[in-house]
């Protein structure tokens, strides 16, 4: 089984720096990491590999400082991993980004799956990985929390509003994957793996035969016109009564909130 | 990954078992897993066989957090694990250092004495050769590990009348007969990491056991210290860095004068100070890495890493106390367990005075050239 694994790298929730003429993030080593959803991606693709030998194939667009996401996932089990980089991929949006992996992806070559984490913690858009299935034209299914796989068919376990929904997916498939607990961390025979074994491969718009025209700003069907901070307001209640009184006060106030219902 | 494991294992019990005294058995074997018992080993015997600098890394991450298990770990690492490694033969290793690089067994290195430290040919205990076994007498003291220590290297003597000609270091495992662990330490600092006395009374080790050659005990020693210093040193790079982690934090959210402490220029004069301390030391403690990984002599970078990243845990622990004022002084904010682990970092494996002498010693040998 070939899985490949889509990833982003994210900024720093309290590090974040918008480059005020383009409104895009500005990065750095030391601010960016991992987006933890993906992470749950990359821990299940880990978990099929031990359960059906499979291969996992990690790659993520971005700028150079984004490989530093790759190495952590060939530190998590990924055997292969590809940055799709080019100066004309950025300001993407979900779709252009989306058409890039998507050829990317097509150049990778055969895959039974693709898992994307559900969202990110920068954008939070939570549509590439919808957005990628339809580029690939593939059956995608979201929010998954379990696996199993049967001569070619995926049985796969969704939380969706209460219920647990079991759905079968024929192979290739895409999945969102949805929060775990427990993300194992790598060893450190793991990193040395890691970076004694493997490489990092850069692919830019010639190498995937991309259209110019889709990637970037060009190719992006929604840009930012403008962005405003804004600041959370905290305001503390006091409640000086007895604690009858305060226990009723409280009561009272949560479900004036609606934060009972 | 280090860092990692230290933010989500470490963190949240750092300061409880900091207070409690008590050795986290729940984090520990959290280690095992992630190759933190055998970070240096060779692979062969279940290691992660990475350079020196990773290993700093690894020290230094952890001790930034919590102290006491960065020496747990540079004590097992760095002068039990290595000694092993370098002077164990195959049945040794086989039996000493796959259980001690997987984490099932932890290891502590037995020289110190009532009358011996620093003068590590003043020890007393001796090792009576029988005919397949050695039967030893011990009195060792201040055993970083010591209270969870399965395999001990003891630093004994094969000729009481010679302890020089006879110095050697055997392995001993806990439970062997006559084999005791006295009380623990009660120490300023450290106080998770169970430091205690171990005796041993006509305890008797086969003589395979024999590490190295009879009288190469000193070689031994001074082999595993020399390496071992290097792990302090970045232990100690941990500790101030962590001390400077929580005077940063600090000074941004403690209001004076209507202002962050951290806009009062005195402030930031002490922060400019540590921070520049820090990186000093740390760039010492690599470039000792560095020299060992090219197989180049280690005692004077090693000497030089130890001294100067001892003072710095010291001095910027002191000062991160002073930022904290009052509240430095209190058990309520971290800083102040900082300062009393950082002071033991001037003492154990070779105190600041020793390191002057090994250092001094290696410039004079120099010459004038």
């Amino acid at each position: 089984m070939h899985i490949i694994v889509c990833l982003k790298q994210v900024v720093a929730g309290d590090r974040v720096k918008i480059d005020p003429h383009t409104y895009s993030l500005v990065r750095s080593a030391e601010s960016s990491y991992i987006n933890p959803f993906d992470l749950f991606a990359l821990d299940m693709a880990a978990q099929l590999k031990r359960e059906h030998s499979a291969s996992i194939t990690a790659v993520t667009m971005g700028p150079k400082i984004s490989e530093e996401v790759l190495w952590e996932a060939l530190t998590l089990g990924a055997d292969r991993a590809v940055l799709l980089s080019d100066k004309r991929f950025a300001a993407s949006d979900t779709l252009a980004t989306s058409y890039v992996l998507g050829m990317g992806i097509r150049k990778i070559g055969a895959f039974d799956l693709i898992l994307c984490g559900m969202r990110t913690t920068d954008g939070d858009t939570g549509q590439v990985g919808p957005q990628l299935a339809e580029e690939l034209n593939l059956p995608h299914v979201s929010a998954v929390e379990k696996v199993e796989n049967e001569k070619g068919l995926f049985r796969v376990e969704r939380i969706s509003d209460g219920f647990r929904e079991i759905i079968e997916v024929s192979a290739p498939a895409l999945f969102t994957v949805a929060s775990r607990t427990a993300v194992r961390l790598p060893g450190l025979l793991d990193v040395q793996d890691a970076f004694n074994r493997s490489s990092i491969e850069y692919w830019n718009l010639e190498d995937l035969n991309a259209d110019a025209g889709r990637v970037g700003h060009l190719g992006s069907g929604t840009w930012v016109e403008g962005l405003t901070p804004t600041a959370q307001k905290k305001t503390c209640l006091f409640i000086d009564e007895d604690t009858r009184q305060q226990a009723r006060m409280l009561l009272s106030k949560l479900i004036e909130k609606n934060l009972l219902s | 990954m280090a860092r990692q494991f230290a933010k989500t294992e470490l963190a949240p019990i750092a300061k409880e078992i900091d207070e409690e005294g008590r050795f986290p058995w729940e984090a520990v074997e959290k280690m095992g897993p992630l190759n933190f018992f055998g970070i240096q080993a060779p692979r062969q015997y279940g290691g992660a066989e990475t350079d020196s600098i990773s290993y700093c890394l690894v020290i230094e991450e952890i001790s930034r957090v919590c102290a006491s298990m960065g020496l747990m770990l540079a004590v097992h690492n760095g002068v039990v694990v290595h000694p092993v490694a370098q002077f164990g033969n195959d049945e040794q290793k086989a039996k000493f250092l796959s259980p001690l690089v997987a984490g099932e067994k932890i290891g502590a290195f037995c020289l110190t004495e009532p009358n011996a430290g620093s003068d590590a040919m003043a020890i007393e205990s001796t090792a009576l050769r029988e005919e397949d076994s050695y039967l030893l007498n011990a009195n060792k003291i201040f055993v970083t590990n010591g209270g969870v220590a399965d395999i001990a290297i003891l630093f004994t003597s094969v000729d009481p009348g010679n302890v020089k000609k006879g110095f050697s270091a055997i392995l001993v495992e806990r439970g062997t007969p006559g084999f005791e662990v006295g009380l623990l330490e009660n120490n300023c600092g450290m106080r998770a990491n169970p430091v205690s006395s171990i005796i041993l009374n006509d305890c008797r080790v086969p003589r395979t056991n024999l590490l190295g050659r009879e009288g190469e005990g000193f070689k031994v020693a001074m082999a595993a210290l020399d390496n071992g210093r290097i792990g302090i040193a970045a232990q100690a790079v941990g500790i101030a860095q962590g001390a400077l982690d929580a005077s940063l934090k600090y000074a941004k959210e403690r209001i004076q004068f209507r202002v962050p402490l951290a806009q009062h220029q005195a402030i930031q004069l002490m922060l400019a100070d540590m921070g520049t301390m820090v990186e000093a030391a740390r760039l010492l403690t690599l470039n000792a890495a560095h020299v060992k990984d090219r197989g180049g002599d280690l005692s004077c970078p090693s000497a030089m890493a130890k001294l100067f990243a001892g003072r710095t845990a010291s001095k910027v622990a002191s000062m991160g106390v002073q930022i904290h004022g009052g509240y430095g002084y209190s058990k309520d904010y971290p800083v102040e367990r900082y300062f009393r682990d950082a002071r033991a970092t001037e003492i154990y494996e070779g105190t600041n005075e020793i390191q002057q002498v090994v250092i001094a010693r290696e410039l004079l040998k120099r010459g004038e050239d």
